[in-house]
């Protein structure tokens, strides 16, 4: 999942400035699971800007799992308050980048053929797993996954200098992380972990420089499509 | 300081190393009396690289400094600012100025350092960097591409011998050693079974790896207390702090002199290890009262 934080009402309200009716658009996936976008977060923002002054034209409120930066879903979901979209003077997305950006481009330009203006409401904060109350980052989307060497822990996510080759000399007592001492150090992680499973052998050999060309973004992928009947 | 650093290393000599910490901002005539200072007496002189992740003059140009008194400089680069180009670029240069020796290191965390916000490099880490380092003293770049005149480096990591939990600060070592390295520069050590017990692991590995203590001055009581709570892998013994403390006001440098001198001293002389490196953070001009304490240097 995409971990997100709400934006500051203040820079929200600072990108709306002159801009009197505005659509808020929601997401059913990660920014319903971070409370940064669900139903309850659409509707208090809709009372916020409503209080600042603007007139809401419409709310949408994606259900739980359906995802904001699927463009199919995005497309069927807009098109039920197209009027409303092409009445309006903002679109704020209370979703991730991906989210905002799918419905700018894949939406608003191509399918409406709208040039709106469109609104970040969340700081997106990297790829993360875990919940239902804490979550971590554990993937950098590294293009060539790397776990199977290194016993299910990635220190190019978990190490704070995504070393591949062991610890860096900032390792605590308490085998805490230098820079960050509520964090792990992932090869003490690491360590540990190949002992008990009887490969620390594993760690002894020396892992090449990574091939960061796999990480040139942007990176682009054709699937074949989803039936969505 | 005339001979090569690699020399003095293939020689049975006891070996000691300093380190010069460039200033922040160009007024390096302080570092220039420092390196006048020190290059005759030492091997060889360590020049950090943005130490602490603090922005300073560069490690670089510093080398080139010693280069100009005559000195021999020992080029610490870390992954932390560089990336692969610019790391190979660095060492071609380094290397066309008469600068033969590295120091392969990772780097601090940019947290550390005044430059916070700035975006962390560690395209490769420091086993990576002695590889690189090979890879270029064998005439080509790390892409396979011939080098237009090549470069002969010797080649240092560095180690932590009191670091907790060790094994794996070992198994990093052994891949270093792996990789291929000439001497090892430690982490300061004050306890000498720690380091006793480092060298052991070290020779059995490879004994040609020649290996000098980290020994850093203390300089108040408050210093060697801070570097317990705050540098993973230093351990200051007790002791040397209550001896520290003891002193009277403006006197506890001294002490610091005389516990550096005697640790070299131990060392030497019970042949522990084979040398020394000596960071006299911000006191550089205080090594050569180091070496007479340890009655290397003549009074």
């Amino acid at each position: 999942m995409i971990g997100q934080t709400k934006k500051p009402i203040e820079e929200i309200i600072e990108y709306l400035d002159g801009k009197k009716k505005i659509v808020i658009y929601g997401c059913g996936g990660c920014a319903t699971v971070f409370h940064t976008g669900g139903e309850p977060e659409v509707k208090e923002m809709a009372d916020i800007l409503t209080k600042n002054g603007k007139e809401v034209l419409a709310t949408v409120t994606p259900p739980f799992g359906e995802f904001t930066c699927y463009a199919p879903w995005s497309k069927q979901r807009m098109s039920s308050c197209k009027s409303q979209i092409e009445e309006c003077d903002a679109v704020l997305m209370l979703c991730c980048g991906d989210g905002l950006q799918v419905v700018r481009e894949y939406v608003l330009e191509n399918e409406f053929g709208l040039n709106k203006n469109i609104y970040p409401g969340t700081n997106p904060v990297g790829h993360m797993g875990g919940g239902p109350v804490l979550f971590k980052e554990k993937c950098i989307q590294c293009g060539e996954c790397e776990l199977g060497r290194l016993c299910g822990i990635c220190p190019m996510t978990q190490c704070a200098k995504g070393l591949l080759n062991g610890p860096c000399g900032g390792t605590r007592k308490d085998g805490k992380c230098e820079v960050n001492p509520d964090n792990d150090c992932a090869w003490v992680l690491i360590y540990k972990r190949l002992k008990e499973l009887g490969e620390l052998d594993k760690m002894q050999e020396i892992m090449p420089p990574k091939d960061w060309s796999k990480m040139q973004r942007p990176r682009e992928l054709e699937v074949e499509p989803l039936s969505l009947e | 300081m005339a001979e090569s650093f690699r020399k003095v290393l293939k020689s049975d000599k006891f070996i000691i190393t300093a380190e010069i910490g460039p200033v922040k901002g160009t007024n390096v005539q302080k570092m220039i009396d420092n390196i006048k200072i020190l290059k005759d007496k030492v091997d060889a002189l360590n020049v950090t690289d943005n130490q602490s992740a603090v922005m300073r003059y560069p490690s670089l140009g510093t080398c080139l400094l010693i280069k100009e008194q005559g000195g021999e400089p020992i080029f610490q680069i870390t992954c932390r600012d560089r990336n692969r180009l610019s790391i190979q670029a660095d060492l071609l240069f380094a290397y066309s100025r008469g600068i033969e020796n590295v120091l392969c290191l990772t780097g601090d965390s940019l947290k550390m350092g005044d430059h916070s916000e700035a975006k962390q490099v560690y395209d490769i880490d420091s086993v990576h960097l002695i590889q690189l380092v090979h890879t270029l003293n064998s005439g080509k770049d790390l892409s396979g591409n011939n080098l237009d005149g090549g470069v002969d480096f010797c080649i240092g990591a560095s180690a932590t011998p009191s670091a907790d939990p060790i094994e794996p600060q070992l198994i990093k070592y052994e891949k270093k050693i792996k990789a291929g390295i000439d001497f090892v520069q430690t982490q300061a050590v004050y306890d000498l079974d720690e380091l006793k017990r480092f060298v052991n692991y070290s020779r059995n590995i490879n004994r040609s790896v020649k290996i000098l203590a980290g020994i850093v001055l203390l300089v108040s009581a408050r210093m060697a207390k801070w570097m317990n709570e705050n540098i993973p892998g230093i351990f200051v013994p007790q002791d040397f702090i209550d001896e520290l403390a003891e002193m009277p006001k403006g006197e506890e440098l001294s002490k610091g002199i005389e516990i550096a001198g005697k640790l070299i001293r131990k060392i030497l002389d019970e042949k522990i290890c084979d040398g020394v490196h000596i960071m006299a953070i911000g006191k550089e001009e205080k090594v050569p009262d180091i070496l007479k304490a340890a009655g290397i240097l003549k009074v």
